[in-house]
């Protein structure tokens, strides 16, 4: 019954900003604060860019200063995107190059053709290739390929300096009236037009977290140079003009040849020309995908920090839930029969490697955290005892030297570090939904991140102590 | 070239000219008839049930390719009075592991790859390819140079049609023999068959 090992059919319940339930797998466990996080309660950060065909890696500082010579409205195109790497236009598939023998005249003798090697890119997903576009081949096998240029590049990087200047020069006017009234709070109803230039290193989220009213729109991490004049830089308004480019005199009678005509997925992906045949389709550079890490919002402690190697899938810092906290499972079902009495089978399983003590309690009438039980439960009241979890146990052939004394009615299995019980529900709602059950979970968690104390060396490491959480379960619909 | 068997009665056997290299694993079965340069893998089944099948040369057939002329769904095999259509597939065309193809009438220079599936009233002309697991069962001639990819069969039009296989069937004509026995073919005119 695989179905009963979905990961949905358990919820935690995680105590953040918002009361979310998830599964045990999606969650972290900061040790610091002794709490379970969800994604949506820690901060994100990005870490480095990395091409995903390529996995060259481009840490975020030196992506951000990566051709910083060029103008800076190339700064903004290349810059999350891979120099070697490029995307068909077609279907977004990575292009592979590849090589065809062309006769070719000799440098030094025209009237002799040699074989010369041609490169040109092709999807082998949809068998786009660069020569469908007109680009001709390239002798070189990379870096042979340009990307188009935008006919008003010119404009849009003057335009970006002008706003540059101005958000600096504002920013500069609030923080002199900040020192000036040295007002407590700060007036949440910024103007929708203000750009807000991010600090040069500081990435801004934590800072800009404080203020949830505010807008916020950043020029990733653009800055003007210290050493820079402030210059005024002047621009012309646009121009409005009375008179429009007439349609073509075809444009109704004219039989729309169908395989041209680029659907808006391909259009938007390139949003300079977004050119509407598909002869004009020419391939982008690749973007760049982020590693991130996590943080906790209340500590500043990293949950999840990856390796700085693209081509390595490890955590240098890995807090997830499931190493720390017991995880509670489905193992089988009776028949669930409304208002009768069913026995439900459960697994629980110590992930750490001492022994853990675990006390299941019901909810309590007008729980404010049981919102979704359609089912009384009743849970053992007996403590479990979790065996830790002994990697090498099923190499070592001695007999298992704990014995717990189990409670058949309520332990149906032990093996190593898990244990099966039984709880029983009796469904209380004839409906067509699943039945839902809901217990809390208490158990003890020894802090092995906490600083030992040099007065109590020969003690034991670290103090127990007892955490609780509020499970649900879904067990799946009634059956009459 | 193959002796076309038109004059006989209805072979029950595979006609394979000389220069094909048809291993004896695959599957042949009823009357088919294999033109040469074309290399047949073991475990491919070319069946002509419903009628005979002509295979022009230069073609590959890979592993696990079904080329079947089956009856039309509504209509028992003992039915009397239903004419045998044929099924004529041209050069160079690719059938790579895994395909079914039952369309009637396939062209040149095609490329079904694997585990695209072809219905019986579909009609490709050359230089097509319809990419892997895609279902084309539509009633309809698909235009030259069609490329259908991706997991809702979106089509595309290519300024080339796919070359010829030539490197990887002058390879595998030399290798295949030294693994795999081979099929008898008929004796051709000129050249000395391989066997």
């Amino acid at each position: 019954m695989a179905s009963l090992l979905q990961p949905d059919r358990v919820l935690y319940l995680v105590h953040g900003e918002k009361k979310i339930r998830s599964p045990l797998s999606t969650l972290y466990f900061c040790r610091y604060c002794s709490e379970l996080r969800s994604l949506e309660c820690v901060s994100h950060e990005v870490d480095s860019h990395y091409c995903p065909s390529c996995l060259e890696n481009m840490p975020s500082a030196e992506a951000k200063l990566k051709k910083n010579r060029k103008r800076i409205c190339n700064q903004l195109n290349e810059n999350f995107r891979c120099a070697n790497c490029f995307d068909c236009p077609c279907c977004m598939h990575t292009l592979s190059t590849r090589a065809t023998n062309i006769p070719a005249p000799l440098p030094d003798d025209p009237s002799k053709t040699a074989m010369k090697k041609a490169y040109y890119l092709a999807c082998g997903f949809c068998r786009w290739t660069s020569r469908d576009v007109g680009m001709a081949d390239k002798s070189v096998a990379s870096g042979g390929w340009q990307e188009p240029d935008n006919p008003h590049t010119q404009r849009i990087n003057k335009l970006i300096e002008y706003y540059q200047q101005l958000a600096q020069r504002e920013k500069l006017e609030r923080d002199r009236k900040k020192l000036a009234r040295r007002r407590p709070y700060m007036p949440l109803a910024f103007s929708q037009h203000t750009i807000h230039v991010v600090e040069k290193y500081g990435l801004g989220t934590r800072l800009q977290r404080q203020r949830p009213g505010a807008p916020i729109t950043s020029l990733a991490g653009l800055s003007l140079k210290e050493g820079e004049d402030q210059k005024e830089i002047n621009i012309e308004p646009a121009q409005a003009l009375d008179e429009v480019e007439p349609l073509p005199e075809d444009c109704y009678t004219r039989p729309i040849n169908l395989p041209e005509v680029t659907s808006l997925r391909q259009r938007l992906l390139q949003p300079d020309f977004q050119p509407a045949g598909a002869s004009q389709l020419h391939p982008k550079h690749k973007h760049l995908l982020i590693k991130r890490s996590l943080r906790c919002r209340k500590c500043e402690h990293n949950l999840s920090k990856p390796e700085f190697n693209p081509t390595s899938i490890k955590f240098k810092i890995q807090l997830v839930a499931v190493s720390y906290i017991p995880e509670v499972r489905i193992m089988s079902i009776p028949n669930l029969r409304f208002q009768k009495e069913c026995q439900v089978l459960l697994t629980l399983t110590n992930p750490v490697e001492n022994i853990t003590h675990v006390t299941l309690v019901g909810c309590e009438e007008g729980d404010p955290e049981d919102i979704n039980s359609t089912a009384k439960v009743m849970v053992p009241t007996k403590e479990l005892v979790l065996a830790g979890k002994d990697a090498a146990a099923e190499y070592d052939e001695l007999a298992e030297p704990q014995d717990f004394q189990d409670d058949p009615d309520v332990v149906a299995f032990r093996k190593s570090n898990k244990i099966g019980f039984f709880i029983k529900v009796v469904p209380q709602r004839e409906e067509d939904g699943d039945v839902t059950v809901s217990f809390k979970i208490r158990h003890d968690f020894r802090n092995l991140a906490a600083p030992i104390r040099p007065s109590e060396e020969g003690d034991a490491p670290a103090e127990a102590i007892w955490l609780t959480h509020h499970v649900e379960l879904s067990l799946g619909p009634i059956i009459a | 070239m193959a002796d076309p068997n038109t004059k006989q009665m209805p072979q029950k056997s595979a006609n394979i000219a000389a220069g094909a290299v048809v291993c004896v694993e695959s599957e042949i079965r009823g009357d088919v008839t294999i033109g040469p340069r074309t290399v047949v893998h073991p475990k491919a089944r070319i069946i002509a049930e419903a009628g005979p099948i002509i295979i022009g040369e230069g073609n590959l057939i890979e592993e696990q390719a079904l080329i079947i002329n089956s009856y039309p769904e509504n209509i028992l095999p003992d039915t009397e009075g239903v004419e045998p259509k044929t099924m004529t597939i041209g050069i160079n065309n690719v059938f790579e592991v895994g395909c079914v193809s039952q369309a009637l009438k396939i062209g040149d220079n095609n490329v079904i790859e694997s585990k695209a599936d072809l219905g019986k009233n579909v009609i490709l002309t050359s230089g097509c390819i319809v990419g892997a697991c895609c279902q084309v069962n539509t009633c309809e001639v698909i235009p030259e140079n069609t490329v259908i990819y991706g997991s809702n069969c979106m089509r595309r039009v290519q300024t080339e049609r796919p070359q010829p296989q030539t490197l990887q069937l002058d390879f595998l004509m030399k290798i295949l023999p030294n693994y795999h026995h081979m099929k008898k073919t008929v004796k051709g005119t000129s050249t000395p068959v391989r066997n």
